[in-house]
């Protein structure tokens, strides 16, 4: 007789925070590959003349070029748009340094303000264009100006209902992402690989803004004012978490390497002070414990480790149960507790390798996003086979992103891994795949 | 052809995954990583093929062989990339159980891994749709629609669409029947999978002929409908057989 009240397995509840983070970023991409192919089909070569932003500074593709010039263009056109976001990003840390942090919030405010009224509105104009949408100006603007006020205020205050906020922050993703799929093309797939190396760069290199910044708040116990995008956390703590609990960032004592943190984009786009995305809300991966310590309930939680992947510094260590955790991946067994306090320290992580403990909610920078959503957007625009390719693709990367940096328990970049893996894909799927599954599809030929 | 058209042949495609999605796989996360995997790994096996292939593409497309060629080599390739995810799961399965003994959880029922089972087979059957049928219909939006000449009866997407719709099928349900195989050691099981799919792949070879599709669609089906009924046997046998060892212990 099978038991009824059945023991919940494990399966139940595993891998709950990563499909929690590759949802938005799916839906992200799904949005702007969307807008892509209803907008771009007849325009493109009109738009792209007339999107003129840092990123074309320099050259300005046009199709009669030879390859190597649009090449050699591309390349000078990406070096001075990394170069920009390298200084911008230094200054941003030279600001955190200052602790100048209610500017930056302002200009955060402002700058989601910018790209939901005026990139938001003008696409909404596109779209009003297209489909006739029989709409008079001042609805159109209260309801816009209505639109943008409701966005920077989600993303400003934490008490609206986070749901909101995350749709926003997609929102804002998909809008700067969009911008971006209008510039050339080899401008667009060479500055992909260029902001992937930066990436890597300015998080791993010592002297790199985005580690210093990230340094720079941990010594501090800081908020980095960016936008960043968070995962709902496993327990159902999260309304009560940031309105009643007060959310405690617990960083790891050593040199702060929990964040995986990203390209600093502030990409100067268009008309629009397009940085909104700001600095370092380019991947950064976190994992913020919520205060699950004090209601310190153990075993209970089903499958998650209570240990994060962040720790606390002396003695803030949540009391997590120590056997909660459990490294999945073999390897991880024998991570060597260096918190002296925590117990714990050895599991964490690795829920399925990702590792990231349930009461942590995860986050994720909205550079990210975006450039994630520009690779499938520009691929979108050759045809939809590589969409699906480079979709999974991504999806793998962020995936390997996590694991390593459950692995690692450092900083790592969150773009290059995924980036590299969607440029490859896209490329395997022009060039080799496209040709064989239309071939065999055709003769209806199929296995 | 028309949007309505057009996410009509979608869901005759992809309908039965997506409603096996929703009523099973979305519930636990840990089965929707498990299709994007299977889904990707479905790709790259493609990919290989496709590398391995394009220096004698475009092939004449009167005679047949080269095809068949062709066709026995993926699906050869396909079932050895099958083995090598069945060696996966196992180091995976172990890993699960080590988790859920330190979580104080139990360990993974069978239908825990029936369900990995499940997704696994059901993101191979996905992949398939998606790329034999979904990314030519999806760029084909607009007024007129496409008809190829060797099954001139009804439009090229919706054949693709009913062919890819049995290939579903199969793929779902012989990953179900390959995993219990291995690990029963079953070797009729092991031998049932490879065999059907190679004997899938052969049927759609019958195509060539002019008129071919009527012939080979309903096969197809026969074929799909025999794994179908094939895995139902077998999980049954399984959970009975499950259901007295629990009774009695």
């Amino acid at each position: 007789m099978a038991p009824n009240a059945r023991p919940r397995s494990i399966l139940e509840s595993l891998g709950e925070e990563i499909i929690r983070i590759i949802t938005p970023v799916s839906l992200c991409m799904l949005l702007v590959v969307i807008l892509v192919s209803v907008l771009n089909t007849d325009s493109s070569s009109s738009y792209s003349a007339s999107a003129t932003s840092i990123a074309t500074i320099a050259y300005s593709e046009s199709s009669s070029d030879s390859s190597w010039d649009k090449f050699l263009g591309a390349l000078l056109n990406s070096l001075v748009f990394v170069a920009v976001v390298t200084l911008v990003t230094f200054l941003l840390v030279l600001l955190f340094y200052f602790r100048c942090t209610k500017f930056l919030k302002y200009y955060m405010g402002f700058s989601s303000f910018v790209v939901l009224g005026f990139m938001g509105g003008e696409i909404a104009v596109f779209l009003i264009e297209k489909y006739s949408i029989p709409i008079d100006c001042i609805t159109f603007l209260v309801v816009l100006f209505n639109f943008a006020v409701v966005g920077v205020l989600a993303v400003f205050m934490t008490k609206i209902a986070i749901i909101v906020t995350q749709g926003y922050l997609v929102l804002i993703g998909m809008l700067v992402a969009y911008w971006f799929t209008l510039l050339p093309e080899w401008t667009t797939w060479v500055l992909l690989v260029a902001m992937a190396l930066y990436d890597l760069a300015a998080v791993l290199l010592p002297v790199g803004p985005l580690r210093l910044l990230v340094e720079l708040a941990i010594s501090r116990d800081e908020d980095i004012p960016a936008l960043v995008y968070e995962a709902r956390p496993v327990n159902g703590n999260d309304s009560g978490s940031t309105g009643g609990v007060p959310q405690r960032r617990v960083w790891r004592d050593r040199r702060g390497e929990d964040s995986v943190n990203g390209s600093n984009h502030n990409s100067n786009g268009n008309s629009v002070s397009g940085e909104n995305v700001n600095p370092e809300s380019n991947s950064i991966l976190n994992a913020t414990a919520v205060p699950d310590s004090d209601s310190d309930s153990n075993s209970v939680v089903i499958g998650h480790t209570d240990t994060s992947l962040v720790r606390a510094e002396e003695g803030r260590v949540p009391e997590r149960d120590a056997e909660l955790s459990a490294p999945l991946i073999g390897g991880r067994m024998n991570i060597p507790p260096h918190q002296p306090e925590d117990d714990a320290s050895g599991e964490s992580l690795m829920l399925e390798g990702i590792g990231l403990g349930s009461s942590g909610a995860i986050k994720l920078g909205l550079g990210d996003f975006i450039f994630y959503s520009v690779l499938v957007g520009r691929a979108a625009m050759y045809d939809f086979m590589t969409v699906y390719a480079c979709y999974l693709a991504i999806i793998a990367g962020l995936g390997v992103t996590l694991m390593l940096l459950a692995l690692y328990q450092k900083a790592l970049p969150a773009l290059p891994v995924s980036i590299a893996l969607g440029v490859l894909f896209y490329l395997l799927t022009r060039f080799l795949l496209e040709v064989f599954v239309v071939q065999c599809s055709f003769n209806l030929l199929m296995f | 052809m028309t949007i309505a058209a057009g996410i009509g042949y979608a869901l005759l495609a992809l309908g039965p995954s997506l409603s096996l999605f929703v009523s099973v796989i979305s519930k636990k996360p840990f089965l929707i990583l498990t299709v994007l995997s299977s889904t990707l790994l479905w790709l790259i096996s493609l990919i290989v093929l496709s590398g391995l292939w394009r220096g004698f593409l475009p092939l004449n497309s009167t005679t047949w062989w080269p095809y068949g060629l062709l066709l026995f080599t993926s699906i050869a390739f396909q079932e050895g990339l099958r083995l090598l995810f069945w060696r996966v799961y196992r180091r995976l399965e172990d890993l699960l159980d080590a988790f859920a003994d330190k979580v104080s959880k139990p360990r993974l029922f069978m239908t825990d891994k029936m369900q990995i089972s499940l997704a696994g087979g059901l993101g191979h059957g996905v992949a398939h749709a998606v790329f034999f049928c979904l990314s030519l219909l999806t760029p084909a939006f607009g007024p007129a629609t496409f008809f190829v000449d060797r099954c001139s009866q009804i439009p090229f997407f919706l054949v693709s669409a009913i062919i890819a719709l049995a290939f579903v099928t199969i793929h779902t349900f012989s990953m179900v029947i390959a995993f219990n195989g291995y690990a029963e050691g079953n070797k009729m099981d092991q031998l049932f999978v490879p065999v059907v799919h190679l004997a899938a792949g052969l049927v759609t070879l019958v195509n060539f002929a002019s008129g071919g599709c009527i012939v080979s669609i309903p096969l197809l089906y026969f074929i799909a409908i025999l794994t179908l009924i094939y895995c139902g046997k077998m999980v049954w046998r399984r959970l009975t057989e499950h259901q007295s060892t629990q009774g009695n212990s």
